[in-house]
């Protein structure tokens, strides 16, 4: 009998807490909703990366960027009058979860739109999310294009925004010897489809194409790899931590940019600072915007951010994108006149939402939801900070590359 | 007997009937957001989960570490039946990546609706089944058989995230509706309620057959084998023909909720089968309350509604120490979890204070 | 030839990597029974102890004084560890004796706090260390380049090898260990103090990660992911060489390290990893204790 009397104690507490924690969910929304609702004085917006797994190293500076942008809107009056309030969510660096918070952030805290998501896994997971409950994405990071959804804007480079430009440029250049190295996901992956479609085109040689694991530590046999077949540029598309342990893993076998050139794609600023710029030095980046690039707009940033977070930190082109991102939202809001995403998305697509970005003045392109930026490849010097060698005016987006003839000769648009 | 177990199904009919007033209080506009519904489908997908790893490391005593291997060989194999049907039979972006102009072998039996579902079953089965025949019939046990389920679980991952032109690589396989079509939004509402209802049922299912099993003969089998493996032998029991039953239950299992948890969540990937993925569902099972089922349950609930309130700003932080604060908690002082801090500890203290009292 | 030189020496090398992070794991897992999956972590903290040393030498000391940061830190981190390891032995890992199972799961706990305490320190970004000046490059002989890093881990790991060793089977003190793993009861009768022998055993093992924190610090970022990069590697190397025996365990390490090599010659990293771990998985069918075993007339060893 007592038994019984105790897991009946049991069954009640599990049945407290279980709408205790739904209520609590609720209420949650209830105070999103007034503060969404026009009478209130604040709107809230999301706010979507990973704190916490492997992702975290990479994504806190986009998110640092964007409560800044926040701060800043915030300090000269708001939008449309309101104050901009920001939830922040963790997306565990697991897709799935960055699924479960993105439904969190629309439908129960009521957020208006969301900045968020690096991977591209995190990226597709939640697309689905805000094309059904019809909110809106701003999504800060380079990527393998080959998409454009109508809940999201792309602030960040479209592959012929950084990487066609930039196998251009090494082509010009004179180097004919290609090495594709990546981390074994999807960006790298299409990433390399294109850049091998390019090079055929251009009557270049691809000699390999290699995939590292994702928490690879030990590049020996890839480097191996990389001597047998004798390259004279790497094209490399790793993942921000893999970075570190190849650039060392050459550098101790004494190779430095001389031996074999790197044309990288995903090493910025703050990866710079943790690998060094003596391991680094004259090694190729490509993005469009550095920490170096001379605007007013960038000093400003650049202040502003090493005020807010110290002055060891350092600006980079997702950061920065992800700063647009927030101004581009403001834009769009004034313009359409509301918070409504669905507002927004037409003001978006009625064109000529612009902002004069740290990189130079970025427009959205309305036809497919990507911005209009300059292209910049840089050369990294020993002191790690990164020097535009070769700049482009404001270059178009093109997600699917239907302007490039090789592309369309290799059937590279997706049928999906 | 009867009535100390009674207690359970009590326990475990409330929680039943809590979650199924969930979508009425939703209609009734007492909880406000429809996307909490859907997350309590993904939970009780977990649930399902831990009531099999409950199965087999509460009652049979084998710990796997890589149940979310059949967790996502489930989800997967759900999640290309329903990406077939949201493209209409077309190759995928990352098949085109692959190079792939047609559907890959692999995926073409999925295009026939009853030879999938057929395969949804099958392949867990036969997996689990391969694995359990070869290491129960070569006496693998205790830690060891938890370093290689670790082990085959990351062999899956780096499979699975290696060859990206058949299953999407680290993007996994995304954008796609349930089997009822779109459940996300409110103009989907019905859709909702019918797969939250229907995953409930399989719930009460498995639970049922759970609790049937072990309250047979063959359930005191498991349970002897997890006191006295040689002991079981000796008696003259095929001990690996049970174990590898009820892996393959439990495989199964896990599967089942992979695929309830396709369709709540409309995106499978490679990190739902890796090894702390894995370990997490361990952590459910111990937290609720191992060698009870119903622990299981409360587990999976427990530690995901405080995983989805816990995440947002200075939260975040203090979540992760208080979690890892609990599962050192729990295993050191209470080895029964939460129902075993009920069932035994709470009583001890209420008598001790009404003790005092009394004295 | 080359190449097979080549191919050689990263084998020699990612099987010493993998060596270093297994031997604190062959003492506490394999002599002890206690699978401590914080020991990752530990080895993260002997990373981060290697990066504030190098900081602190940066801001004190001139420069050229510099390269012996890298000697201090070895100690620095091989101290923090052991006696953060002795701390954890005490509170935590002396109440789950015999319970294999439930110090798996209490010590994911531990490393779940260790993970979120070092992104709360440190930041989110990783860190990175120099390598100290004698470090740098490698020797050239012939057309072979031998990184001075690798050669350095290796000298590290036959050092550390041979103090173990020595420490397990030549002095008192290991003396003392075996036969309370052997027999806890026994040893006890004898006059053994068993709290204190578990109590170092554990730490040195501890002690052992930080060290190879500290020789991993080199190779790669610090973040606070970077312990689990390298702990499942390291537990299915102790179990495949069989537990409780040192030379097992260099074997084991050994076998991954060459086979990851080998089979990376010829696929991609994912697909020889997948392979690697399969066959190990099939070699363990045929030897579920290892390939190394201690004789045991106990049934349920």
């Amino acid at each position: 009998m007592k038994r019984k009397l105790t897991a009946l104690t049991l069954g009640l507490i599990m049945a407290l807490a279980l709408p205790g924690c739904g209520g609590s969910g609720s209420a949650d929304s209830g105070s999103g909703e007034s503060a969404s609702a026009d009478s209130g004085d604040t709107v809230k917006v999301g706010i979507l990366y990973s704190a916490t797994g492997s992702m975290a190293i990479s994504e806190g500076a986009v998110k640092d960027a964007e409560v800044l942008a926040i701060d800043e809107i915030n300090a000269a009056g708001g939008v449309l009058g309101k104050q901009i309030e920001y939830v922040a969510e963790d997306g565990a660096s697991d897709p799935s979860t960055f699924a479960t918070k993105a439904e969190k952030l629309v439908d129960q805290d009521k957020v208006v739109t969301v900045f968020g998501c690096w991977t591209s896994a995190s990226r597709k997971a939640v697309k689905p999310v805000f094309e059904d409950y019809e909110n809106l994405l701003w999504y800060p990071v380079q990527y393998e294009g080959m998409e454009s959804s109508s809940n999201i804007i792309y602030t960040g480079a479209a592959p012929n925004q950084q990487i066609v430009p930039a196998i251009e440029y090494l082509i010009e250049q004179g180097y004919s010897k290609f090495f594709l190295l990546g981390s074994d996901y999807v960006f790298p992956r299409t990433a390399n489809m294109i850049i091998n479609a390019q090079c055929e085109a251009a009557g270049v040689e691809v000699v390999g194409e290699e995939y590292a694991q994702m928490d690879q530590t030990d590049f020996g046999s890839i480097i191996a790899k990389i001597e047998a077949t004798d390259p004279d540029v790497i094209i490399n598309t790793l993942n921000g931590t893999s970075n570190l342990s190849f650039f060392k893993q050459m550098s101790e076998k004494n190779y430095t940019a001389q031996d074999y050139m790197t044309m990288s794609f995903s090493i910025a600023e703050e990866e710079v600072k943790t690998i060094g710029g003596d391991i680094l030095k004259d090694h190729m980046v490509s993005w469009n915007y550095y920490m170096t690039t001379d605007t007013p707009e960038n000093e400003a940033f650049v202040a502003a951010y090493k005020e807010a977070y110290g002055a060891d930190r350092v600006t980079s082109d997702p950061a920065e994108a992800a700063y647009d991102a927030v101004y581009l939202w403001k834009a769009a809001v004034e313009s359409a006149g509301s918070f409504e995403a669905a507002d927004v998305i037409a003001a978006v697509e009625a064109g000529g939402i612009s902002f004069d970005a740290p990189e130079g003045t970025v427009e959205i392109d309305g036809s497919n939801h990507h911005l209009i930026k300059p292209v910049r490849v840089g050369v990294i010097d020993a002191e790690g900070t990164i020097n535009t060698v070769y700049e482009t005016e404001p270059v178009d987006p093109d997600p699917y590359l239907t302007t490039y003839d090789w592309a369309v000769a290799a059937n590279l648009q997706p049928v999906e | 007997m009867k009535i100390k177990n009674q207690g359970y199904n009590i326990c475990f009919a409330v929680i039943i009937l809590v979650l199924a007033a969930m979508p009425l209080l939703l209609s009734a506009g007492v909880i406000t957001s429809s996307s909490f519904i859907l997350f309590l489908g993904k939970c009780i997908a977990f649930s399902i989960v831990a009531i099999g790893l409950d199965l087999i490391w509460g009652y049979t005593g084998i710990l796997s570490l890589g149940h979310g291997l059949y967790f996502a060989l489930g989800g997967y194999a759900m999640a290309m039946y329903l990406k077939l049907q949201a493209t209409n039979g077309k190759v995928t972006s990352f098949m085109q990546t692959g190079g792939f102009t047609d559907l890959p072998l692999i995926w073409k039996p999925f295009l026939c609706t009853p030879l999938a579902f057929a395969l949804i079953m099958l392949i867990p089965v036969v997996v689990s089944g391969l694995v359990g025949y070869f290491i129960f019939k070569n006496r693998v046990k205790g830690v060891y058989f938890s370093i290689i389920s670790q082990a085959l679980t990351w062999a899956a991952y780096s499979l699975f995230t290696g060859l990206q032109s058949y299953t999407g690589g680290n993007v996994g396989i995304t954008e796609m509706s349930s089997v009822l079509g779109s459940i996300k939004g409110s103009a989907h509402q019905t859709n909702m309620f019918i797969m939250f209802y229907s995953s409930l049922v399989i719930l009460v299912v498995v639970y049922a057959v759970s609790y049937g099993l072990v309250h047979t003969k063959f359930g005191r089998l498991l349970i002897a084998i997890r006191d006295g493996e040689n002991r079981t032998y000796f008696s003259g029991y095929k001990v690996s023909t049970y174990k590898n039953f009820i892996y393959i239950l439990s495989a199964v299992f896990a599967a089942i909720a992979g695929e309830i948890f396709v369709n709540f969540n409309g995106s499978i990937t490679p990190t739902q089968m890796t090894i702390s993925y894995s370990i997490t569902m361990v952590i459910w099972v111990a937290v609720g309350g191992r060698n009870c089922l119903v622990g299981g349950v409360i587990g999976a609930f427990l530690i995901n509604l405080c995983d989805y309130n816990f995440s947002s700003g200075a939260m975040v932080e203090i979540w992760q120490y208080i979690l890892g604060a609990i599962f050192v908690v729990t295993i050191l002082f209470f080895k029964g979890g939460l129902v075993g801090i009920i069932r035994d500890q709470l009583p001890m203290a209420i008598r001790k204070v009404t003790g005092k009292e009394a004295g | 030839m080359v190449q097979f030189i080549n191919t050689i020496f990263n084998g020699l090398s990612l099987s010493s990597i993998i060596l270093l992070t297994s031997l604190g794991l062959a003492i506490t897992f394999g002599l002890m029974r206690v699978i401590n999956m914080a020991h990752g972590e530990f080895l993260m903290i002997g990373a981060y102890v290697t990066y504030i040393v190098q900081e602190i030498f940066v801001k004190i000391f001139p420069e050229s004084l510099f390269s012996l940061y890298y000697f201090a830190a070895l100690i620095a981190a091989f101290a923090v560890t052991f006696a953060l390891g002795a701390l954890m032995e005490h509170f935590i890992i002396s109440r789950l004796y015999g319970r294999e199972i439930d110090s798996l799961l209490a010590t994911w706990g531990i490393s779940i706090i260790l993970q979120q305490a070092a992104r709360s320190i440190f930041g989110m970004q990783g860190v990175n260390v120099k390598a100290p000046s004698f470090l740098n490059g490698g020797v050239s002989i012939g057309p072979c380049t031998f990184s001075h890093n690798r050669l350095f881990i290796l000298v590290l790991v036959a050092f550390c090898l041979f103090i173990v060793w020595f420490i397990m089977y030549k002095s008192d003190f290991g003396k003392k260990m075996r036969a309370v793993m052997q027999n806890r009861a026994m040893a006890q009768c004898m006059g053994i103090n068993s709290k204190r022998v578990d109590m170092i055993t554990f730490s040195l093992g501890s002690g052992l990660a930080g060290l190879a924190g500290c020789s991993v610090a080199l190779l790669g970022s610090i973040d606070s992911t970077v312990g689990q990069n390298y702990i499942v590697n390291s537990f299915i190397a102790v179990v495949l060489g069989g537990v409780g025996k040192l030379i097992g365990t260099v074997f084991g390490s050994s076998i991954i390290g060459f086979a990851s090599i080998g089979i990376e010659n010829y696929t991609s990293a994912s697909i020889a990893k997948a392979a690697i771990l399969i066959i190990i998985i099939i070699v363990l069918q045929f030897r579920p204790q290892g390939l190394f075993t201690t004789k045991s007339r106990n049934l349920d060893e």
